[in-house]
């Protein structure tokens, strides 16, 4: 069995003057749950859209399965975009079943997703009766119509509640269970740090880091400092080699420090300078600090 | 194909604007067809009653000029079905169904077939109303009925179908360039009503005839009644090849340059 089950070649796209995607290059391998994080504008959305021929790349190829894509590979890739597009006179049922001959899949696996997204008993409404949540709720419905070999979801819990954000977040980790890939677009930190095996990391249309999520948390160690001056504070932290990265949060400095640099010789060496801290704290890292630290670099 | 047929079948029978529209395009043409004669005699006879020669009463609905008289008249009201062609494909942009078609796994080329599809159906059927209302008409009006006087000028019908079936793929390549249902519209009622018609005016004759509304509009021309020989106009009586030929490239041309436009376009 292929490996890949999806490379991604040089990929560029501009809007103008605008670089949505500046030659991206990408991996994904099969069963793995993988999350493309970015602030709102790094061209999440527009990968997504060229992978599911929705919009046209400038330059560069991507392939599906090892293959070039065409409209046959797609029937085996199960797609949330943006927001939910359906017939809004129509049914949950009969938007559904368009979807179903689209793809070539029977009708029995509609009342079977509808079930799993909680509609059952709505589904002989009509779409534009649906609440924001329940369309939500029916796009992925329609994505994993017929049990397709791969997810693509992006934001899929923007509009949900609280449990529907954890019932989708159930979902996905269900699906990951039965040996789907799925790629998920977020600017939801945490929502990518519980469910992903891997991440990239996209800003302005540029890779940052694509790897595994946990080697993306190894290596270093994040630390929090404040001082009555900060601008001091700052221009003291920049000179010390063993920190990696400094990112303003309010009063605070996150850092990123090398391994061995313990809080006690980092207290020490501003000390030697006449700088005080009035704040030290050593904080397991997260993704967001991740995240933070990348973009950070870049300023 | 099948597939594809119901696919779109789906989208267009539960919708009402689609069934409103596609009932009232029905009664409209089948009661203008059943009263355009009597209203015709009524005006002839009362132009008549000062005129020196005597103005004989007509019939629109005998054999076999029912099939040239009925096609004509239903030409008049194509417009209402580029109306449908219109809204029913900027919907797909205005929903955005056309991205979740696409992602689904249809491709660029079975989405833009499966809407010539449904400009084809939408022509056959009322190219089979306006046959069965013109049959049933010629019937009653033919005193000496005879299968060879029935099917002596029944290609008007065919004649009819491609004038529809050319027309709401112009309809079509206006609505899949402009998108928005509006603008979609306005542009093309422009097109039709005023910017061929002028741009016709001013081209010498044997050009402007190749124009698209022109050629499609010309390929059934004005019957020649009794009252038309009266006043000595002479029409063309029949449909010239020329213009068969003429729109079912301008057809070929319409699918054409919406593939193109669809291929690499961003939805």
């Amino acid at each position: 069995m292929q490996k890949e089950i999806l490379e991604i070649r040089n990929l560029s796209k501009s809007y103008g003057r605008l670089k949505a995607l500046d030659n991206l290059s990408l991996k994904v391998e099969r069963g793995s749950v993988f999350g493309i994080l970015g602030p709102n504008g790094s061209g999440k959305t527009t990968t997504l859209g060229i992978l599911l021929d929705i919009i046209k790349a400038d330059s560069g190829e991507h392939f599906w399965f090892g293959q070039p894509p065409d409209s046959v590979l797609r029937k085996r890739i199960g797609a949330l975009l943006e927001q939910p597009l359906f017939y809004p006179y129509l049914t949950a049922v009969d938007n559904l079943k368009i979807v179903a001959d689209i793809r070539g899949v029977p009708y029995d696996d509609i009342d079977e997703v509808l079930e799993m997204v909680h509609l059952s008993d709505r589904k002989l409404y009509k779409y534009s009766t649906y609440s924001l949540g329940m369309k939500q709720r029916l796009a992925i419905a329609a994505a994993m119509l017929g049990n397709p070999e791969v997810l693509i979801l992006d934001e899929p819990t923007n509009g949900l509640d609280p449990k529907g954000i954890a019932d989708i977040r159930n979902l996905i980790l269900e699906a990951a269970g039965r040996g789907f890939t799925i790629i998920l677009a977020s600017h939801l930190l945490d929502e990518v740090e519980k469910v992903c095996s891997h991440v990239m990391i996209l800003e302005k249309g540029k890779k940052r880091y694509a790897g595994p999520v946990d080697e993306a948390l190894a290596g270093s160690v994040i630390m929090e400092v404040a001082a009555t001056d900060p601008e001091k504070l700052q221009l003291a932290l920049k000179k010390i080699a063993a920190v990696k990265s400094v990112a303003r949060q309010g009063e605070n400095f996150v850092l990123t420090v090398a391994e061995d640099l313990h809080p006690g010789l980092l207290n020490k060496m501003l000390a030697e300078q006449g700088i005080f801290l009035t704040h030290l704290a050593v904080r397991n890292k997260s993704l967001e600090k991740y995240f933070l630290e990348l973009l950070s670099d870049s300023q | 194909m099948k597939r594809l047929i119901k696919i779109d079948f789906r989208k267009y029978a539960r919708n009402r604007t689609f069934r409103i529209l596609g009932l009232l395009y029905v009664v409209l043409v089948v009661f203008v067809f059943l009263v355009t004669e009597s209203f015709l005699n009524h005006v002839i006879s009362h132009v008549g009653k000062g005129s020196p020669v005597t103005v004989p009463d007509f019939s629109l609905y005998s054999f076999p000029y029912v099939w040239h008289n009925m096609t004509f008249i239903a030409g008049f009201f194509k417009i209402f079905l580029a109306l449908i062609v219109i809204i029913f494909v900027t919907n797909e942009y205005s929903y955005k169904t056309i991205r979740q078609n696409i992602m689904s796994g249809m491709s660029r080329v079975e989405f833009l077939l499966s809407k010539v599809i449904f400009v084809f159906f939408i022509s056959f059927a009322v190219t089979l109303v306006l046959f069965l209302t013109a049959l049933f008409l010629g019937i009653f009006h033919t005193e000496h009925l005879t299968v060879a006087l029935v099917l002596a000028k029944i290609y008007f019908v065919p004649a009819y179908f491609l004038e529809i079936f050319a027309f709401l793929l112009l309809a079509m390549l206006f609505a899949f360039v402009l998108q928005k249902q509006g603008l979609a519209i306005s542009v093309f009622a422009l097109y039709y009503y005023v910017l061929e018609p002028v741009v016709a005016f001013k081209l010498p004759d044997a050009i402007a005839r190749f124009l698209p509304i022109k050629m499609i509009t010309h390929l059934i021309d004005v019957p020649n009644s009794s009252l038309m020989k009266l006043f000595g106009v002479n029409f063309r009586e029949t449909v010239s090849w020329t213009d068969v030929w003429g729109c079912a490239a301008y057809s070929l041309l319409f699918i054409a340059l919406v593939y193109l436009f669809l291929k690499n376009r961003d939805l």
